[in-house]
């Protein structure tokens, strides 16, 4: 009886003591110093409550970072699925089985690629003057083509090579999803006169509904980490149009003004805000 | 008697071995114990340094390693260890931060540690002033100087432009001489944020126009000098090479170099790689003259400096010392000359030798003699300058890009904030 109840006990307390070390230990600290006034550039320190807090709803910059890290989550999240639900049931019905082995295989190339090297390679690409993505509209117009300089389209170039990485990875997952179902179902579809899209839309996809909407959270947690390649292709800019929170947070921590305190009370609401956003679209998700 | 002549002439063997070894070991006179890191930002001097590790283990007993970042990413990560880790022994620091790292104790004044046999004296006098804070030389010089305005002999010639010798000149010449469907732009300029990139091309027109940034200790660059100097600069943009709305000195040297622009105002290091083929396409169609009048030219100096925390006794802050003082030495400096790497020199004895005539001509001397004279440092010299010119930065970069209109509004918000920092 004994050793029946302690052994689950004696594999949960070190991994859950080693968790807690790891998680909680770095969570509180920035708790605590987003409490302070601390500066990279002065030793001292005093604890001011909530006004960091305070201060940071009445600053433009944040509000921006907000409504940007909104947008670029909205935006790379359902992009990439679109992408990747349409890519994937293409290469189902449209190729054969050695044909689509090839294709997963060419579709795993950009998301092997490092993040900063992605990055690197399409800013370039995306030069007006030289780059081979502008090459056809500079073609097309006659004049260079400033995708990444106007505000009102850098995210959106952005959000495209975020999509190029990820919506292709996850094109081959749904592929192989799609391989795994019985054919029964799809079989029966097709007698009742279904078109190729019908299937897939009103029998397929709902068969796969558990592990799309789990893919679909990996991707707005990998969404919340873009920041190396927002940072390399825009840093932020143009004016501050591609501005992320954990950029504007890094940018007031060790970038422009060393406020490491103002930084972490950014770093403990966009904690917040994403552990409570994350649960109520899990559990309705459930 | 064979015995007792071969016991002497061992004995004298013995000492002159030991006397050998001795004068070996007093000639390395190794100072330091660990190898040097070094936290740096890319320099053409920098990586021929790295061909010398050797001749630099001979000298002090130990190896280097240097990590380069680009500039923003230097001056961040730079700032990050020197107030935590403190991971490097020697931060490339520049005319921007030295105040604030001077100020916050993280480096320490070089002269205390600089061998005097390396001559400090001999920089140019423009950089020892940039490189000293509070009275105190704080950095060996690795590249500086001030601004020149660089064109195209030929595009100007074709176009019957003279070389513009006032702002209002440069207006209409940059006008004129814009020429998208041929692929030739009037000018570049730096769009990015930040203090060293679009702050600082624009604050010759702030500081030309009569601009101050403080006057009795009170922000006092809100103000119709720098309105207009915004303006200006705005107003040029419209003929600025495409990817330099959000570039810095990379998009804007590039796009002249590579022979789309008929004429800009950059740093002097832009002079020597215009002439140099390994860089340019358009060597032989260059001309140089000073920035045109009322711009200052933007005074600015990069080098080496003694980073306190990772130099804990003083040992290691004179191995750090030491190092920077033979990476910054005459005989370095020489080197860089005979690669043809004009940006990297800064010695006065090496820019007024024959080889330095010989590779750059008369016309390039000239124009920098005469550029010096109008050389001025723009920024505000304080720790909280890169805070203050970050936010500006951030400004002009949304006014250039067009996501804000009112130049006005922007500089209210900037004396606000300014007022902030100054009550802290």
């Amino acid at each position: 009886m004994f050793k029946r109840t302690s052994l689950p006990y004696a594999f949960l307390v070190p991994t859950v003591s080693i968790l807690l070390v790891l998680s909680l230990v770095p969570t509180i600290y920035a708790v605590v110093i987003a409490l302070q006034d601390r500066e990279l550039s002065q030793a001292g320190y005093s604890f001011i409550g909530f006004q960091n807090f305070i201060d940071l709803f009445s600053d433009r910059r944040f509000l921006n970072a907000v409504m940007v890290s909104v947008k670029w989550e909205v935006v790379t999240v359902l992009a990439t699925m679109c992408v990747a639900i349409s890519l994937g049931v293409a290469l189902f019905e449209y190729t054969s089985t050695r044909l689509r082995n090839f294709y997963c295989l060419l579709f795993l190339v950009p998301v092997l690629l490092p993040r900063v090297s992605a990055a690197f390679v399409w800013k370039f690409a995306f030069h007006p003057l030289y780059g081979i993505a502008t090459y056809p509209l500079r073609v097309i117009t006659g004049m260079p083509v400033e995708l990444l300089s106007n505000p009102h389209t850098a995210l959106y170039v952005v959000a495209f090579v975020d999509v190029w990485q990820w919506g292709l990875l996850f094109a081959v997952i749904i592929v192989k999803l799609l391989e795994t179902l019985p054919p029964q179902p799809l079989e029966a579809a097709k007698l009742d006169n279904a078109k190729g899209w019908q299937v897939h839309l009103y029998v397929a996809l709902p068969m796969l509904r558990a592990p799309i909407i789990s893919l679909m959270f990996v991707k707005m947690i990998e969404s919340l980490r873009s920041f190396d390649l927002i940072y390399v292709m825009t840093r932020g800019g143009p004016g501050i149009a591609t501005e992320t929170l954990d950029m504007y947070a890094f940018a007031q921590g060790f970038i422009e003004s060393g406020k490491v305190s103002y930084a972490s009370s950014m770093a403990v609401l966009m904690m917040v805000a994403t552990v409570v956003v994350f649960t109520l679209l899990w559990k309705r998700a459930q | 008697m064979t015995k007792t002549i071969r016991l002497v002439s061992s004995f004298a063997l013995a000492c002159l071995l030991s006397s050998s070894v001795a004068s070996i070991a007093v000639a390395a006179a190794p100072v330091c114990a660990a190898p040097i890191k070094v936290l740096a930002q890319p320099r053409d001097g920098l990586t021929l340094l790295e061909n010398y590790q050797d001749e630099f283990k001979a000298l002090s007993g130990t190896t280097f390693q240097i990590d380069y970042l680009n500039e923003n990413d230097r001056r961040a990560k730079s700032r990050a260890d020197a107030s935590t880790v403190g991971n490097f022994n020697v931060y490339y620091v520049d005319e921007a931060n030295v105040a604030l790292f001077a100020d916050s104790n993280w480096i320490v004044p070089l002269m205390d540690y600089y061998p005097a046999e390396y001559d400090f004296s001999d920089f140019d006098p423009g950089r020892q002033k940039v490189a000293t804070v509070n009275g105190k030389v704080w950095f060996a010089p690795l590249t500086g100087g001030g601004d020149l305005m660089v064109y195209r002999t030929d595009i100007l010639a074709e176009a019957g432009v003279e070389p513009p010798t006032t702002v209002d000149e440069l207006m209409t010449a940059v006008a004129k001489l814009n020429n998208p469907e041929k692929g030739i732009y009037g000018i570049a300029l730096r769009g990015a944020r930040g203090s060293g990139a679009n702050v600082w091309r624009w604050m010759p027109y702030f500081k030309g126009f009569g601009g101050e940034w403080f006057v009795d200790g009170k922000p006092a660059f809100n103000s119709e000098a720098a309105v207009k100097a915004t303006q200006t600069y705005l107003d040029l943009f419209k003929y600025s090479a495409p990817g330099t709305q959000t570039g810095s000195w990379d998009e804007s040297t590039g796009a002249f170099l590579s022979g789309q622009v008929a004429l800009l105002i950059e740093s002097t290091p832009l002079s020597g790689m215009a002439v140099d083929p390994s860089y340019s396409t358009v060597v032989d169609k260059i001309g140089f003259m000073p920035p045109p009048t009322p711009l200052t030219g933007g005074g600015y100096g990069h080098g080496l400096a003694i980073a306190a925390k990772a130099n804990a006794d003083d040992t290691s802050k004179a191995c750090a010392g030491l190092f920077i003082a033979w990476a910054t030495s005459k005989e370095q400096e020489q080197r860089r000359l005979e690669e043809k790497q004009f940006g990297e020199l800064n010695r006065a004895s090496v820019m007024s030798s024959e080889l330095f005539n010989d590779i750059y001509g008369p016309v390039l001397g000239k124009a920098l003699a005469d550029t010096g004279k109008v050389t001025a440092v723009n920024f505000w010299q304080d720790p909280r300058w890169p805070d203050l010119g970050d936010r500006w930065g951030i400004i002009l970069e949304e006014l250039i890009n067009g996501t804000r209109t009112d130049i006005k509004d922007g500089l209210d918000e900037l004396e606000a904030y300014a007022n902030d920092l100054l009550k802290k």
